[in-house]
């Protein structure tokens, strides 16, 4: 077990979500059962069949970014730079000092910059408009891991990890992976995402997933997921790296399991994330039963939470009936590439307030997801262990196992 | 297979099960009611594909979720197409 011998704490969150700005309101928002979900419409696309989001409202680039950095990214790049900050300072680091060689950056993204990527398509074929001259350097899904290393000079691995819904979740098992394996001593991690765009959006209308009214997972009667878009960043050190600068370990990551389906596009199997779960588990050196809450992919889909209820089952058996297992995504959506990071983040603010944070818009038990779903109604318990799971288009599941830091 | 499919007239019938042959690409002959799309190997992407062409030649748009999750066999599918083309003229 030499993978074991290093330990990975947390030590800065930061997250800006459709529930606001900063880990203090995603947080509250999302254990007061506050959503971020309202209507949208987009100009270019009149046509519209699903009006509900969880979109970033009155996002100002200029009241956190340079007009360089303005110029030179997209806001899936804008959304990663605002939360590492909030990281860093959470995590009690001069932000002027170069961050150096033994520090990286991963920063997933399913997409990378859509925005740029639909504008500059709109400009190109309809409106004869010039083409942006930063559209390559700002539609590359590494581009906010890069704008980061930039910013605060971190000389270590930058990179992306892409794979679609889990990349948030990937981008800190990697992260941890690196530290154990004592490439790097820290790394900010986590997820960017904002591709709520016409194109995009209508693209997401075509696979008819998404809900009309609202979100509710494990719920009677739910009929599909709510998009989001937002970004979260963890600053994640080596335990003794952490304590020797005098810093605040906020939770441990434990553990990290990553399995695929091998199987379906779309629909997601039963093994292949009660695989992911097993195997994160076991890295933790953590048995089902020290599990006290789970905050679940749960995306609202019919067929998301039915598999998910029964991977959890297998792994949990009969211990699922009294597990705490929640789905925030009513509250922040389903931020995609950066759901994993969001959730996490959400999953160390659980552990530390020592409250299960509810699934809202829930009516009335569906007997295929016999768990609890903390309904309607956040819970305080003990709490000294979570996972947070993501499982992704493509057969991809990744599951973060964490332990309360005490 | 009209049995399967109250609501929905022989012509419109047609027209589906030809949708449903083309885009999920296989044999018309092969679409029974009792037929499961596992056996047809009717995979979600092609189910994407399927209720796409519909909403192109009826104009109803169908979501994945809701009654369609359910539906395991082509007499399902159409059961519930019937009932949401009725909900659109209506």
């Amino acid at each position: 077990m030499t993978n074991q011998t290093r330990r990975i704490v947390v030590t800065g969150m930061g997250a800006i979500t459709a529930a606001g700005r900063g880990v203090e309101s995603l947080w509250t928002a999302v254990r007061d059962g506050r959503s971020g979900v309202s209507d949208i419409r987009f100009d270019r696309y009149p046509r519209q069949r699903i009006t509900k989001a969880a979109h970033i409202k009155g996002f100002e680039p200029s009241d956190h970014l340079t007009p360089q950095q303005i110029k030179t990214t997209d806001r899936f790049a804008q959304l990663a730079l605002v939360a590492a900050e909030e990281a860093l300072r959470n995590a009690g680091i001069d932000t002027a000092t170069p961050l150096g060689p033994r520090t990286g950056a991963i920063i997933g993204s399913g997409i990378g910059g859509a925005w740029t990527t639909d504008d500059g398509n709109y400009n190109f074929y309809v409106a004869n408009d010039r083409t942006d001259l930063m559209t390559i350097a700002k539609v590359m899904p590494n581009a906010a891991a890069s704008q980061i290393s930039m910013r605060y000079g971190v000389r270590g691995p930058s990179l992306a990890i892409s794979s679609a819904c889990a990349s948030g979740t990937q981008s800190v098992g990697y992260g941890l992976q690196m530290i154990r394996a004592g490439i790097i001593d820290a790394a900010l991690v986590g997820g960017s995402e904002a591709l709520l765009t016409p194109s995009t959006f209508r693209a997401w209308e075509v696979l008819r997933v998404m809900a009309p009214e609202a979100c509710r997972p494990f719920s009677d009667k739910r009929n599909g997921m709510v998009l989001g878009e937002g970004a979260a960043v963890l600053m994640i050190e080596e335990l003794e790296h952490a304590l020797a600068r005098g810093a605040t370990p906020l939770a441990e990551i434990a553990g990290y399991g990553t399995t695929s389906d091998a199987a379906d596009l779309l629909r997601p199997t039963v093994e292949g994330p009660a695989g992911s779960i097993a195997a994160a588990l076991q890295d933790a050196g953590l048995a089902p039963d020290e599990i006290d809450y789970v905050n679940a992919h749960g995306t609202g889909t019919i067929l998301n939470d039915i598999s998910e209820t029964r991977a959890l089952r297998q792994v949990f058996g009969d211990r699922l009936s009294s597990l705490s297992v929640s789905s925030t995504k009513p509250i922040h959506g389903h931020a995609l590439g950066a759901a994993g990071a969001i959730e996490l983040v959400v999953t160390v603010e659980a552990l530390r307030a020592q409250i299960a944070p509810p699934t809202i818009n829930w009516l009335a038990p569906d007997p295929k997801c016999d768990l609890d779903p903390v309904p309607n109604e956040a819970r305080a318990h003990s709490m000294s262990a979570a996972i947070s799971n993501s499982f992704a288009f493509g057969g991809i599941n990744a599951t973060l196992a964490l332990r309360a830091f005490r | 297979m009209e049995q399967m499919a109250e609501g929905i007239d022989p012509a419109t019938l047609d027209r589906l099960l030809d949708l449903v042959a083309k885009e999920g690409m296989v044999e018309r002959e092969k679409l029974k009611p009792d037929a499961t799309f596992e056996e047809l190997g009717i995979q979600s992407a092609d189910m994407v594909v399927v209720l796409m062409a519909i909403e192109e030649e009826f104009g109803v748009y169908i979501p994945v979720d809701g009654d369609l999750a359910d539906a395991e066999t082509v007499g399902d599918f159409l059961k519930v197409l019937a009932a949401r083309m009725k909900e659109d003229a209506a």
